[in-house]
C-alpha cells in the first residue's frame, strides 16, 4: 500500500488531495476505507461536472454503508479513474494510489491553502 | 413488560470477546452487544469463504431459554406457531411467536428438541426477556457461547477435532462430550450452506474456537452473516419480521401449525388467511453493482408499489439483491426500479433465494 506523502493535503471529510500545478487528483485516505470496510461499488463523477466546496462528487458505497465524495475546492472535473467501475475494492487495497477517484481542474487555485496538511489531518484521526 | 434498551446498560461481551479483539476484528453494537463485524479478511474475503470452504460465526449474542419439565411441550405448543408434533427429541425446529392481536412475528426462533422434556429455545439477542416472558423457562444464555461453522467443508473440517459433532446432520439435535466438555450440536444455520452450530460452555469456548481455527475454519463477522442469510433469502426479524409483518406476508406459511387447535396468534392468522394477504415478500435481482437499501422505494412505471426491507450487494452473484414487500399479485419476473437516492436502479422480482 502507498503510504500519503507529506505533499498531499486532506480534508475533514478524510479525502486526500494531490496537487499537481493547475489541477488535482482526489481519493479517500486509509482511515476512510478502513472504516467503510469492502468497497462495492463507486458512483464517479461526471467529466466536465463544475462544482464547488461541499458539492456532491459522487458515492462510495460499501457492504455495510454509503458515503459521499465531496468537493474539496471549486473546479472541473477532468478525469475520472474507470479502473473503479469494475474493481471498487482498488480503494480498499490501495486508497492513495490505484484507489483515486478523480481530478478537478481548479478554478479558484487559492482554495488549496485551505486544505489541512498531513500534520493537522493526523491530529483528527487519533483524538 | 418492563425491560432495558442496549443504549441505557453497557454493551455485553460474548466468552470470545477477547478472540475477536486479538483477531483485528472491527466491533460493532448488535442487540446490545459488542459484536465482530469483520475481521481483516473483511466481509466479501469471508463471504466468499463460507459458499466455497468454511467459516465460523460467534453468534453467542442470540439468546438460549432452556424449557424443561412435564409441562414444556405444551408450553411451547401453545406460544409457538409451528408445530412440534412435526419433529420429536433430538430434532430442531424454526418457528415464530407471534403477536395475539394482529399475528404479526414478534421473534422468530429456532427449537432444539434436547431430551423428551428439555428444550433450548433460541431468540433473537434483543428478543430474550420478551421470549422468556411468553413462555417461561430459565435464561441460560451468559453460561455458554454458540458458534456457528458453516460451509460445504465445515463437517469435514469440524470432524478433525471433533467427529461426533460432525457427525450432527440436518436439522439434528445432539450432545456431544468434547475435551470433557458437554457441548449441544445442532444441524442449523443461517447462511444456505451445510453445518452446525455448536453451544459450549463459555470456559472452554475460546480452545473450541481456535482449534476450529487451526483445523482451516476462517474467522466471519455479522457483515458476511448479512450477506450470506440475504442471498439464501432467510429474513432477519426487525427487517423481513417485526410489528405489522405476520409469516403469512412473508412467505413463511409453513411455521404455522394449522393443525394444533389453538397457538398465540392463530385466530389473526386465520382472518389473514380467509381474507387474502395485503403484501408479500419477494426478491427483486438488480443490475450492476450498486446495493439496493432498506427502505428504499419499488416502482412499477414510475409508481411506487413497495419497499426494500433488506438489499446488498451479493458477492457471490456480484450484482445487487434485495428482498422487498410487494402486492401480492406481482409476479415473478416483473420489471421494477428501485429509488437509489434520486436515481432508478433496474432488477427484475425473483423468488426470495438467490441461491441455484
Amino acid at each position: 500500500m502507498t503510504t500519503p506523502a507529506e505533499h498531499l493535503r486532506y480534508t475533514t471529510d478524510h479525502e486526500w488531495v494531490d496537487v499537481r500545478g493547475a489541477t488535482i487528483r482526489l481519493g479517500i485516505t486509509d482511515y476512510a476505507q478502513d472504516a467503510l470496510g469492502d468497497v462495492v461499488y463507486v458512483a464517479s463523477p461526471t467529466i466536465g461536472a463544475v462544482v464547488t466546496p461541499g458539492d456532491s462528487l459522487g458515492e462510495i458505497e460499501s457492504t455495510k454503508s454509503v458515503s459521499a465524495i465531496y468537493a474539496p475546492v471549486s473546479g472541473t472535473v477532468v478525469a475520472v479513474n474507470s479502473q473503479l467501475a469494475g474493481q471498487p475494492d482498488l480503494i480498499n487495497s490501495d486508497p492513495f494510489g490505484e484507489g483515486w477517484i478523480c481530478e478537478l481542474e481548479l478554478s479558484e487555485p487559492d482554495q488549496v491553502a485551505t486544505l489541512l496538511t498531513e500534520a493537522a489531518y493526523c491530529a483528527i484521526t487519533t483524538s | 413488560m418492563t425491560g432495558t434498551s442496549s443504549t441505557e446498560s453497557p454493551m455485553q461481551h460474548t466468552p470470545l470477546y477477547d478472540s475477536h479483539v486479538r483477531l483485528g476484528a472491527k466491533m460493532a453494537e448488535f442487540g446490545g452487544w459488542s459484536m465482530p463485524i469483520a475481521y481483516p479478511t473483511g466481509t466479501i474475503a469471508e463471504h466468499l469463504a463460507c459458499r466455497s470452504d468454511a467459516v465460523m460465526f460467534d453468534v453467542s449474542h442470540l439468546g438460549t431459554v432452556r424449557v424443561a419439565g412435564a409441562r414444556a411441550f405444551e408450553q411451547l405448543q401453545s406460544a409457538l406457531s409451528n408445530d412440534l408434533r412435526k419433529i420429536g427429541p433430538g430434532r430442531a425446529q424454526y418457528t415464530h411467536l407471534l403477536d395475539e392481536a394482529d399475528g404479526s412475528v414478534l421473534d422468530d426462533i429456532i427449537v432444539w428438541w434436547v431430551d423428551d422434556d428439555v428444550f433450548d429455545v433460541m431468540p433473537n439477542a434483543s428478543n430474550t426477556d420478551r421470549v422468556v416472558a411468553a413462555i417461561g423457562g430459565r435464561d441460560t444464555t451468559s453460561g455458554r457461547a454458540v458458534i456457528a461453522v458453516q460451509g460445504p467443508n465445515a463437517h469435514a473440517q469440524l470432524a478433525e477435532l471433533c467427529p461426533a459433532a460432525a457427525d450432527v446432520g440436518r436439522f439434528r439435535v445432539q450432545r456431544v462430550i468434547w475435551q470433557g466438555n458437554e457441548l449441544m450440536v445442532a444441524g442449523t444455520g443461517y447462511t444456505g450452506e451445510r453445518g452446525v452450530e455448536i453451544a459450549v460452555p463459555a470456559g472452554a469456548a475460546e480452545r473450541l474456537w481456535d482449534e476450529l481455527a487451526a483445523a482451516g475454519v476462517m474467522p466471519a463477522g455479522l457483515g458476511a452473516r448479512d450477506t450470506l442469510r440475504l442471498e439464501a433469502g432467510l429474513p432477519l426479524h426487525g427487517h423481513e419480521l417485526g410489528p405489522g409483518i405476520t409469516p403469512l406476508q412473508a412467505g413463511l406459511g409453513w411455521v404455522i401449525g394449522w393443525n394444533k387447535p389453538s397457538f398465540r396468534g392463530r385466530e389473526a392468522l386465520a382472518r389473514e388467511q380467509a381474507a387474502g394477504i395485503q403484501r408479500r415478500l419477494v426478491g427483486i435481482a438488480t443490475q450492476g453493482r450498486r446495493p439496493p437499501r432498506e427502505h428504499s422505494d419499488v416502482r412499477v412505471d414510475g409508481q411506487t408499489i413497495g419497499s426494500v426491507t433488506s438489499g446488498n450487494y451479493s458477492p457471490t452473484l456480484e450484482h445487487g439483491i434485495a428482498l422487498a414487500f410487494v402486492p401480492p399479485e406481482v409476479v415473478l419476473g416483473q420489471a421494477v426500479t428501485i429509488d437509489v437516492r434520486g436515481s432508478d436502479l433496474p432488477g427484475t422480482v425473483t423468488a426470495t433465494s438467490f441461491l441455484p
